[in-house]
This record gives structure tokens, C-alpha cells and sequence, in this order.
């Protein structure tokens, strides 16, 4: 009599347990997010005096950047291209500058395979609709061809692209 | 050897997250403050960007005009992975023209030929009924 009240008391209070807990609500926030990760700051070849480029065939590399997003449909992508140095030398003439941004990889290739030819091309900015979930890896290529064929003189020069991701 | 694989794909996963830039929540909503006539509403930035120290924030209308607004730092200093918890008062006035809140990164100058990324984001304010 007194074992089976014995293991009658740890059932009863498991079965307290499981009751206290049957109508605990589990609350949580799902925060929509976008994250902009710099996966490659990029870096200027120069080929000749006169040009610096992110072309790999010519020593450098352009920049790649990846955006994670976990809600479909509420972001866009805005990606601009430089059109001018933040730091540099001072230069001898004016510099002529050219870029473009595509899609290099994308995590879901039926819902963002259309990510690069829906781009809306506003001048220097590229403008993506980030319509699904998932990561997408943008490739942003730069080059600079001073004026007059003029030497880039000796320094340290830096081109800023601007990655923005803007909630709709 | 499946400990060392899962060493590299951690590696991996770190470096992969090593430099990003994340600001919540996406669709603030303003608040009435303490102060009559002034709105207010908080944000939270997370600096996973390790070459970045400083953040500036701002406030703009539809048409992307900068729009007058008050916090403790227009340009925050957060550390590499901290976050950043700010507030942004702004008048009725304003505040009812304000569309977007974004933080852009403040790139330092460095000693390299290079092309740097300034990430900005952007989160839009929730209206009263949308």
C-alpha cells in the first residue's frame, strides 16, 4: 500500500506537470530582415597608367555582395556603381567611370531567376526586387580611365559602392 | 575527421556572417513620448561589419528629403558585434511625413587601391491602419 502511494506521487505530479503546461502559450516575434553582407570589397587592377578596373583579367576584383532576406516581397535592392573616388591623390584631370551590377548567385533559382532581367537600371543605380526569400549574391564591377590618357598619379585611391536594401 | 569537418564548416559559417549589417525592426511604428507634440520609436542596429565603426542614421520623407529628427547620435559608434539600441523623436509634424529610417556605414579611409561597400538600410514606417 505504502510503495504503490509511493509511485502514485511522482505520476501525479507529472501529470500536475503536463496539466500547468498544456495551456502555456509560446509567444515569439518573427522579425522580417534584411542583412547586407560585403562577401568582397573588390580592388583595383591597373593595367596601364591611365586606367584602374575591378576586371580580374587586369589584377583586381569587384566587389561582391550578398543580401539575406526572410520576408518575400518586402525589400528592394538598390546597388550603385562608383562615379567618383572618396580618397585619392589630387588629380590632373577629370576621370570617366563605368560599372555595372549583376547577379553573380542566388539560393533559389525558381524564385529569383528572374532577379536580373527584372532589374531596373536608374542610371548608376541598379534596382532589384527581392520578391523571395533566401540569399542573393550581387557582383559590382568599376572602372576609371582618367582623362587625356593622364597617369593616375602614385596613392591610395578608394571607390565607394553604395548596397542599400530598402523596406517596401 | 567529422570533427574537423565541422571545424571548416564553422569557419565557414563565421567568416560567411563576418561583415554584415542588420537594422530592426523593418516597419517601425511611432509612439507618443513623454514629450507633448513629439513622437517616438526605437530601433536596434547589429554591426557584424568588422572594418566598420560608425553608423549614421536618418529620417526621410516619400520623395527621400532628410527630414529634421532627434537621437542621442547622428552618427553611433557600435562595435563589432554589438548591437545598438536608438531612439528617434520627432515632431507630430514631421513625424507624420516621415516614410523611411535608415542607418548607412561610415567607411574609413584606408591605405589600399580599392573599391569600398557603404551598406545602407532602410526600414519603413508603419502608418496608423496599414
Amino acid at each position: 500500500m505504502f510503495k504503490h502511494t509511493i509511485l502514485s506521487l511522482p505520476i501525479l505530479a507529472l501529470t500536475a506537470i503536463a496539466a500547468a503546461s498544456e495551456n502555456a502559450p509560446i509567444n515569439g516575434t518573427v522579425q522580417s530582415r534584411c542583412i547586407i553582407q560585403t562577401d568582397q570589397a573588390g580592388t583595383f587592377g591597373n593595367p596601364n597608367a591611365y586606367t584602374l578596373t575591378t576586371s580580374p583579367t587586369d589584377g583586381g576584383d569587384p566587389a561582391v555582395i550578398r543580401y539575406d532576406v526572410t520576408l518575400a516581397d518586402a525589400y528592394y535592392a538598390q546597388i550603385s556603381i562608383p562615379t567618383s573616388f572618396s580618397s585619392s591623390p589630387t588629380l590632373p584631370d577629370q576621370v570617366t567611370w563605368t560599372g555595372d551590377t549583376t547577379v553573380k548567385t542566388i539560393s533559389d533559382a525558381t524564385g529569383m531567376g528572374s532577379y536580373e532581367t527584372n532589374k531596373l537600371e536608374l542610371g548608376d543605380v541598379d534596382r532589384y526586387d527581392l520578391t523571395a526569400t533566401g540569399s542573393t549574391w550581387f557582383e559590382t564591377t568599376s572602372t576609371a580611365v582618367m582623362g587625356g590618357s593622364k597617369a593616375f598619379p602614385g596613392g591610395n585611391y578608394t571607390a565607394m559602392v553604395t548596397a542599400e536594401c530598402i523596406a517596401k | 575527421m567529422r570533427s574537423t569537418l565541422a571545424s571548416i564548416a564553422a569557419l565557414l559559417t563565421l567568416s560567411s556572417f563576418a561583415s554584415a549589417h542588420e537594422m530592426i525592426p523593418t516597419y517601425p511604428q511611432w509612439e507618443q513620448s513623454v514629450y507633448a507634440g513629439v513622437q517616438t520609436t526605437t530601433m536596434q542596429l547589429f554591426n557584424k561589419r568588422e572594418e566598420i565603426e560608425y553608423y549614421e542614421i536618418g529620417v526621410f520623407d516619400e520623395a527621400w528629403n532628410p527630414l529634421r529628427f532627434v537621437t542621442s547620435y547622428s552618427v553611433l559608434k557600435v562595435a563589432y558585434l554589438e548591437h545598438a539600441l536608438f531612439d528617434i523623436y520627432m515632431r507630430n509634424s514631421d513625424a507624420s511625413k516621415a516614410v523611411y529610417i535608415c542607418s548607412r556605414s561610415k567607411v574609413s579611409r584606408r591605405d589600399s587601391v580599392r573599391t569600398a561597400v557603404s551598406s545602407r538600410i532602410c526600414s519603413k514606417i508603419k502608418k496608423e491602419g496599414s
